[in-house]
């Protein structure tokens, strides 16, 4: 027994390491400047929080700690280098910042005429001490370097006040000189910051912001913009080795080609990452693309002027930021000057968005260059810790650790807690209530749906966005909510006859029991249209999700001033009548008549698929044989899959149970199928433009603020799916503007609707915001989408959308949703329960909700 | 044995740098992720490429990585996944939540293991065994994150006995932190219990049934004497090496059970680094994981010396 006793004492201290480990050290070590949250979401642990008292001046001490999870936490918020959603969390929810100006419902604080409470919202001041005021003439006459047309005089340059008591977390003071350092040090050269592309480039960019950012960066200049061509620049005694092609812009390579273009004369191939490794053309280098597309005689000729060029430093080094369009023009006074003319929403909610606001001696502190192979680089710490945070809004950060959780307290520095202004008027009892009643807010990174759920069960989260096994349990919920998004998911059906009779000449093809020719007959495609209930195909494979009619989504905003949509217009109702064949003529109102549209239509389909039977019979893309009315083949739709799931199962059945339904009693009962294709990864959809699958639920997501911006994604090449076998320039449309029936092609009315001058009948016409009336916008937006859905490449189907269970401890103070206002945010929000109340009331019910 | 361990020390250091090359040029090979036409970040970020060097041919930059980690310890900054931070703080600021999980794991599973291993050979062919050898199958079939989804749903939803999550903060060694990591140790350790107890009964049950153990017990040693002076020494020589793997492991954590018990670990730094193509961070995981591979491969070659005297390299020849 003696001789035991060495190993078994080994074992025991081993086994007593770990209490040992667990029994020595205290929680008192936390990270260098970090203060951990009294409750990060642990269990068992004493709540910090007093408890609340039955009087109403208890109201003040109670504790409101709103419990978020992410499943990526933010690692990065600096305003000026933050690439992702994830890292624009605090931004996002206006948590850390503050905006110049923002919106609000119109409460009876903020009433609108001609509005219900709380049916719209306004805009007011936030930081801004008053609205801004246009100095377009003065600026003009003063500061020509801002380089202000001649010809404007309204709607380039603006002043804003600001308020005196705007302060960091720490209480420095914010003042216009702090805007203007800050925007300097976004668009600094030597900084390259990701988010000054933001600030330099596109519609709502500042005066000279781009040639202060870029200056000392060659640029490339095509061919086009300089008026000439590449003969004739060849012509004047310039080598090949001057001529660059724009590779990022025409073939989409950026990697290892500096900048993204080279000279046409490089052989230097360089990876291609929208094709497959492996496939032809997966590397490709400038004198290929050269060579094989852009030279004269090649395909894409007629695109040279806007790829090929040269490059030029057109920004020169050292240009001075006293060129910039944003000054102090007083203490707390800033005026902007935009290389663009705007008013009202745009200019107060996107062009004078502030959120590259930074503390600029903390900024500066967190600087760094290091040496690089090519000279040195900076980088910035700017925040990504709480010591290297600053914030001017609600809230300020006061825990952070990287990949795990933060936690946010009030920011007492904040102007908007004592400025009387952040009030509401509660609709339900027209009491009015202070915003921002969230005392604290913590946030987990919590990447499992299923932890997820549980922990909101139990009470220790404040939603759960709804996953594809919950709805059956929670869609009717009083606590679930339905949020609509932007995209709608439309059926791509395959139309490039050159391809399909390829592949029906394969040797491995059965054309006698085989047909893949038939979906491109218009007939079927019509039929197609109207085969599928949509409601009831969301309610069975997506049920977040709703029925879609139009090409454009149902929160799409064509009016930012009023919040109205464009599918709540009356061109837009017209457009989906008579692409669903209602005659508006048989109901009320247009109202009732659009309202009527289900896309579901089964007898008309039965008829077109009859049609489409003898059509195709007729064709020769199918055969009856044997004479007894009934297709010999199968028409065989193949869905391109990036990866199998049960979504797509359900989906598949879903349709080919309709096609069942909507072809009974025709020759084609039965042999109408969709089939998977094999798992195509990201290039399922470079197979569905090249016409080797068939079909496929997609859908585009645009700015939710502009609607008309969304054509060009169906006449651009690069974005259309059928680009290979649809040419929208060769597709005329016509719209009666101003009493003149204007005619052109669909790929020029959207240029025109996206602000470029376009020419009709030799008049030049700009369709652009504020360019025209925004009635002959809608009109035109209205006719394109349905002159597109008329080509029945595009069938919509589903709208997209969320729901998610929101707890018990909190509600909306507004239930509906608003795509300008969403459900108002964490300001508008009210608790049922404090934290201590919440504890009990949990713990009341054993710990496990019931939603 | 001096002059084996040299030879085998500059092996390693050749190794080392060959396969850090090969990774260094390999990650740098991968195609940037594709932005929109047109998009005007384009131009941001092929300039900063530009000025991170990443156009230079690959031997110049592997020559300044070098130069930098050598001299200064400088293993650079984080440009995608922690932008603007140096990537050895981020690997060492997540390096202990995995230790500290992994460790636990072991320090209650090897034991555990071992003994189980034992009890089951020396009960070898009775119900005894039967039952330990079928729930060893069992276990090690399922996948960890399977129980950890069971632990967290009986233990901390349905028993409330443990926060659903790892605490926050690095009070690594506080016992609210024991408790909040017991589920994700629990998770872990069912595996590696199941694996030592298969492990040590499978050489266990070889070696009982050696001579040299019959030899044992006619010399006049009780079974407890034979089975731990001779039979568990000899099977040391294997147990010890697996030993040596999972220490190792306890430095790469677990990605899975990082994700489910929110454990800001280390598990899936250099998976996200190749994903999201943050060069340093790669190449500083994989510098490392490389460099503890051949360490812990030298250490057990080394150690199969000191546990078993036959396998002692070129001694006295």
């Amino acid at each position: 027994m003696k001789k035991m006793k060495k190993p078994f004492a080994l074992l025991m201290a081993t086994l007593l390491a770990a209490s040992t480990l667990a029994a020595c050290g205290d929680n008192a070590e936390t990270p260098e400047g970090t203060e951990q949250p009294a409750d990060s979401g642990q269990q068992g642990e004493a709540e910090t929080t007093p408890a609340p008292e039955e009087d109403g001046g208890a109201e003040e001490a109670a504790s409101y700690i709103y419990k978020d999870s992410v499943s990526q936490l933010c690692t990065n918020w600096n305003p000026h280098t933050y690439q992702t959603n994830d890292d624009a969390y605090l931004m996002n929810g206006a948590l850390t910042i503050s905006q110049l100006y923002t919106t609000v419902y119109n409460d009876e604080l903020h009433p609108v005429d001609g509005l219900e409470p709380y049916a719209g919202y306004v805009i007011v001041p936030e930081m801004a001490a008053d609205f801004p005021t246009d100095v377009t003439e003065a600026v003009k006459a003063e500061h020509p370097e801002f380089g202000i047309p001649e010809s404007a005089t309204e709607g380039y340059a603006w002043t804003v006040p600001l308020r005196d008591d705007l302060k960091w977390d720490n209480g420095t003071v914010i003042n216009a000189e702090t805007f203007v350092e800050s925007f300097k040090r976004l668009l600094d050269p030597k900084l390259i910051n990701y988010r000054a592309a933001d600030a330099y480039d596109g519609t709502y960019a500042i005066a000279n912001a781009m040639e202060y950012s870029l200056s000392g960066q060659p640029a490339f200049k095509s061919f086009g913009e300089m008026g000439t061509t590449y003969a004739d620049y060849i012509a004047e005694g310039h080598t090949d080795d001057e001529v660059y092609v724009d590779m990022n812009g025409f073939w989409g390579v950026t990697a290892a080609t500096k900048y993204g273009f080279a000279p046409i004369t490089d052989d230097t191939m360089v990876r291609d990452p929208a094709v497959e490794e492996g496939e032809d053309e997966d590397y490709v280098s400038a004198k290929y693309l050269y060579d094989n597309y852009l030279a004269a005689g090649q395909p894409y000729e007629p695109y040279a002027a806007d790829y090929l060029g040269i490059v030029e430093y057109p920004y020169e080094a050292g240009y001075s930021y006293d060129n910039v369009g944003l000054y102090a023009s007083g203490e707390n006074e800033l005026t902007f000057v935009f290389k663009n003319a705007f008013d009202g929403y745009y200019l107060m909610m996107y062009a004078m968005g502030t959120t590259w606001l930074v503390d600029p001696e903390l900024y500066d502190s967190c600087l760094s260059e290091q040496e690089t192979a090519s000279g040195s680089v900076w980088s910035s710490t700017y925040c990504t810790s709480v010591e290297t945070s600053r914030s001017y809004g609600p809230y300020k950060l006061s825990a952070y650790q990287t990949d795990k959780s933060m936690h946010l307290v009030r920011n007492e520095n904040w102007f908007g807690y004592t400025d009387g202004n952040h009030k509401y008027v509660d609709p339900e009892d027209h009491e009015t209530y202070d915003m921002w009643q969230t005392t604290e807010i913590d946030v987990q990174q919590i990447a499992e749906p299923t932890t997820n759920k549980t922990m909101f069960l139990a009470g220790q989260l404040m939603g759960y966005a709804l996953q594809a096994e919950d709805f059956d349990q929670y869609r009717n919920s009083e606590y679930c909510y339905s949020t609509p998004a932007e995209t709608v998911f439309f059926l791509i059906l395959n139309g490039y006859k050159n391809v399909i009779e390829d592949r029906e000449q394969a040797a491995d093809f059965d054309q006698a029991t085989t047909d893949i020719e038939t979906i491109t007959l218009n007939s079927f495609r019509r039929a197609a249209a109207v085969t599928f209930d949509r409601e009831l195909m969301a309610a069975t494979v997506s049920p977040a999700r709703s029925g879609g009619y139009g090409l454009v989504g149902s929160v799409y905003i064509y009016d930012p001033e009023s919040g109205a949509t464009y599918r709540d217009t009356d061109q837009a109702k017209r457009a989906l009548c008579k692409f669903y064949s209602v005659d508006e003529s048989q109901y009320a109102s247009l109202d009732e008549a659009a309202d009527s549209i289900t896309g579901y239509d089964p007898e008309t389909a039965k008829e077109l698929y009859t049609q489409a039977y003898n059509e195709a019979l007729e064709a020769g893309y199918i055969t009856d044989a044997d004479g007894d009315g009934v297709c010999d083949q199968t028409i065989t739709i193949t869905y391109a899959i990036s990866q199998d799931s049960d979504f797509m199962t359900k989906t598949i059945d879903f349709m080919n149970d309709s096609f069942d339904k909507a072809t009974e009693g025709t020759p084609l009962y039965q042999k109408i199928r969709i089939v998977k294709s094999a798992p195509l990864g990201n290039d399922w959809s470079d197979q569905l433009r090249d016409g080797l699958v068939d079909t496929c639920l997609a859908g585009w997501t645009g700015s939710r603020m502009d609607p008309f911006g969304l054509t060009d994604t169906w006449t651009n090449s690069r974005s259309a799916y059928d680009a290979q076998w649809f040419d929208p320039s060769t597709v005329s449309m016509t719209v009666n503007v101003d009493g003149q029936d204007l005619t052109t092609t669909l790929d020029e009315w959207s240029k025109g609707l996206n602000g470029t001058m376009i020419s009709i009948d030799g008049q030049d016409y700009n369709f652009g915001y504020g360019m025209v009336d925004t009635e002959v916008r809608l009109d035109i937006l209205a006719e394109f989408e349905s002159t597109l859905m008329g080509v029945y490449d595009y069938i919509p189907i589903l709208q997209d959308g969320g729901m998610s269970l929101l707890s018990q401890q909190v509600y909306y103070v507004v239930e509906d949703y608003s795509p300008v206002m969403g459900r108002g945010g964490i300001q508008y929000m009210k608790y049922n329960y404090s934290e201590s109340e919440w504890d009990e009331y949990v713990q009341s019910q054993n710990g496990q909700l019931q939603y | 044995m001096l002059k084996y361990t040299l030879q085998r020390i500059l092996y390693m250091i050749f190794v080392f740098l060959i396969i850090v090359f090969m990774c260094f040029v390999l990650i740098r090979m991968l195609p940037q992720p594709l932005l929109p036409p047109n998009d005007p970040h384009t131009q941001v970020i092929e300039m900063r490429r530009e000025a991170l060097g990443y156009n230079e041919p690959y031997i110049v930059q592997f020559g300044l990585f070098l130069k930098n980690v050598v001299t200064k310890f400088d293993w650079g900054y984080s440009e995608k996944l922690y932008f603007g931070q140096e990537v050895w703080s981020i690997f060492i600021q997540k390096l202990p939540a995995s230790m500290i999980v992994n460790l636990y794991s072991i320090v209650l599973s090897i034991p555990i293991g071992i003994a189980l291993g034992i009890f089951a050979a020396l009960k070898k062919n009775t119900w005894i065994d039967y039952t330990l050898s079928t729930l060893t199958m069992v276990v090690i079939s399922v996948p960890s994150f399977v129980y950890a989804l069971v632990v967290q749903y009986i233990f901390c939803y349905k028993l409330q006995l443990f926060p659903f999550l790892m605490k926050s903060g690095t009070d690594w060694f506080s016992w609210p932190m024991f408790v909040s990591v017991v589920p994700a140790v629990m998770s872990l350790s069912f595996g590696v219990i199941a694996g030592f107890t298969r492990t040590t009964r499978a050489e266990l049950t070889e070696v009982l049934t050696s001579e040299f153990m019959l030899l044992a017990r006619t010399k006049g040693l009780t079974k407890a004497q034979a089975t731990i002076r001779h039979a568990l020494r000899n099977c040391f020589v294997v147990i010890v090496p697996a030993i040596f793997g999972e220490f190792i492991g306890i430095l790469g954590g677990s990605l899975i059970i990082e994700r489910i018990f929110s454990i800001p670990g280390v598990g899936g730094l250099t998976l996200n680094a190749i994903h999201g193509l943050d060069y340093n961070i790669f190449i500083l995981t994989t510098c490392f994981y490389t460099a503890i591979g051949l360490m812990a491969s030298l250490v057990v070659d080394i150690s199969y010396g000191f546990i078993d005297p036959r396998i002692r390299m070129g001694a006295k020849k």
